[in-house]
């Protein structure tokens, strides 16, 4: 086990921001950190990482713990926290030079390059930081994260503001990073499908609880479906399901649809029960049961 | 990592940024600006200043001369270099929170109180230098155009007539003692930063407290009056002190005195102490904060 959080907590005044949270990281690992803005994630990550103090709980990472250890355990860690802040004035390789520095770690010039080169930021190196796209000062971020070549790296919402191609070039570098370097990443988002392709295990985390933790692979059972269904009637269409065997697995829902949880062979045959009785059906979506539970807690409409 | 690199970091990125120089771009506009003035009508000055000497005493030589030029650039000037340090000092931690890369500094393994003390090491070279540059321009350059002789310093009272010879070593004493008071407004700008999440909040109140204390010590209160020796800046004056000479049975400056040098050490056993106590509670508040920055 790479890291061990047990019964990690964080209060500001009132406010419980971590309640009681408790997860662990195994070694090699995507592991993917999912909750609603505000959830808690950052919160948990600037714990991990010593930013904040824990008002309760413990933290071990490489089997030892933060209070005892911080500086060497993050010697071997890697993250970026929120936004990649970088220092505007300065060009990308003094950056990366900079913070390469701090890590203690005697890292040559050609190292700073190969870094460069892997996050594709070597042509744009000697601009400053201040005329970066979004997307490029995310990469250079991360750069600051990989350079000293840490074990554990830590991304928090890496993926924000940046473009599909920038999503997917994020995406690739996660897989690079996990499966040819054999590095530890947790990965957080507040989207799931982020999460859902790039992650082996995951966490969902909703006002600073755990709400539910395992596989990836597990938690989407892809023999059941939550169905999104938009009728030329809801009304109509929701009475007829309510006399059908799928009643049990109807959903309440905020919006005008219907959302009913049921087998993912049965789809077609809930689509023609609904034709034959004169319902025109023009919208069908179809979400895995992890995905529908997560949007379940995002619309406030927990089941 | 080693101190020194840290140091290195801070130093390198302190120069790095516009900033900075604008101190430097002010003390060479300023002082310039002094220069060609007393170029051009420093006789007169100098007339209206002996005016109530020159019916008992025959003045002769270079009275405008390097030295005394100095002398009232750095009186005028000295006063306003804080501005210029809190600049600096002031954004050293709230400058770092309001871009948002001290969360990326302490994702690093460094500790607070070492990222704490190289900070306000680097703080003092920028702080040094700047009073270098200020030397440099106030008393090199000054000595270069108006050039060099006795200097004569007028106070209200009396008028200290210190021999060229014995001069220079004491601006050496005065321009440590100023790096000292200037190290001391740096700690309290430095301090105050770690408070705030930009760097316009240490900088104003670094200004706000000295004009306070410095209201404080004109007021001839008596209820001010025991509070008067313990503000810091009852002391940031005390480089005078270095141009204050014994006189013998005979009035003769004997050479290399200082009239009170009791007073000018304990001015600098304040200073010193005061840096101490701002940056030990600099390293204290630290290490507890949460960055949520």
């Amino acid at each position: 086990m790479l890291v061990n959080v047990q019964n990690l907590s964080k209060t500001f005044g009132q406010f419980k921001a971590v309640d009681d949270l408790t997860f662990s990281v195994q070694e090699g690992e995507v592991y993917g950190f999912l909750g609603q803005n505000g959830a808690g994630k950052s919160t948990t990550i600037r714990m991990v990482l010593s930013l904040i103090k824990p008002s309760g709980g413990s933290i071990e990472i490489f089997g030892k713990t933060m209070s005892n250890c911080r500086r060497e355990i993050l010697s071997n860690v890697g993250a970026v926290v929120e936004k990649p802040d970088l220092y505007k004035y300065l060009s990308g390789y003094e950056n990366l030079s900079l913070f390469a520095r701090m890590s203690g770690k005697n890292i040559s010039r050609q190292a700073v390059n190969d870094c460069l080169e892997l996050v594709g930021l070597s042509g744009r190196s000697s601009d400053p930081v201040r005329v970066y796209s979004q997307g490029m000062k995310q990469r250079l971020g991360i750069a600051v994260a990989l350079v000293h070549d840490p074990s554990l790296i830590i991304l928090d919402e890496p993926t924000n503001g940046l473009d599909p191609q920038g999503i997917a070039d994020i995406r690739n570098l996660i897989h690079l990073l996990s499966k040819e370097r054999k590095k530890t990443v947790i990965v957080s988002s507040h989207l799931l499908s982020e999460i859902e392709q790039v992650a082996d295990s995951m966490l969902i985390i909703h006002k600073g609880r755990k709400v539910v933790e395992g596989r990836v692979n597990d938690l989407l059972n892809p023999n059941q479906v939550t169905l999104e269904v938009i009728t030329s009637d809801n009304d109509k269409a929701v009475g007829l399901l309510q006399e059908s065997a799928w009643s049990a697995g109807i959903k309440p829902s905020p919006f005008q649809k219907i959302v009913i949880e049921i087998a993912s062979a049965d789809v077609p045959v809930l689509t023609k029960y609904l034709v034959d009785r004169e319902i025109g059906v023009s919208g069908l979506r179809s979400m895995n049961s992890l995905e529908a539970y997560f949007l379940s807690i995002t619309s406030g409409n927990e089941v | 990592m080693k101190f020194s690199s840290i140091v290195y970091i801070e130093l390198f990125k302190i120069f790095r940024k516009p900033r900075t120089y604008i101190a430097f771009g002010a003390v060479s506009a300023i002082v310039g600006l002094i220069q060609l003035g007393f170029y051009a009508d420093g006789d007169s000055y100098m007339q209206f200043g002996l005016q109530s000497f020159s019916d008992s005493f025959d003045i002769e030589g270079n009275l405008m001369n390097g030295y005394l030029m100095a002398y009232i650039i750095l009186q005028l000037l000295l006063v306003h270099v804080p501005l210029l340090i809190a600049l600096v000092a002031g954004d050293m931690i709230s400058g770092e929170a309001a871009q948002g890369t001290l969360r990326v500094i302490l994702t690093k393994p460094l500790s607070r109180a070492n990222l704490i003390l190289a900070k306000f090491t680097a703080t003092s070279i920028y702080t040094i230098t700047l009073l270098l540059w200020m030397a440099i321009w106030a008393l090199g350059i000054s000595m270069l155009v108006f050039g060099v002789d006795d200097m004569l310093i007028l106070k209200s009272d009396q008028a200290t007539q210190i021999i060229s010879s014995d001069v220079l070593w004491r601006y050496v004493a005065a321009f440590l003692f100023a790096c000292l008071a200037m190290i001391t407004v740096a700690a309290m700008s430095f301090f105050l930063s770690i408070f705030a999440e930009n760097s316009i909040g240490p900088i104003m109140a670094t200004m706000s407290i000295i004009i306070v204390f410095t209201i404080l010590n004109t007021l001839d209160l008596p209820i001010f009056s025991n509070l008067k020796p313990f503000l810091f800046t009852s002391h940031m004056l005390g480089w005078k002190g270095f141009f204050d000479v014994t006189v013998n049975e005979n009035n003769e400056q004997i050479i290399g005195s200082i009239e009170n040098l009791k007073a000018v050490m304990i001015s600098a056993g304040i200073l010193v102490i005061h840096i101490i106590a701002f940056l030990a509670a600099s390293i204290w508040v630290f290490r507890k904060k949460d960055i949520l920055s």
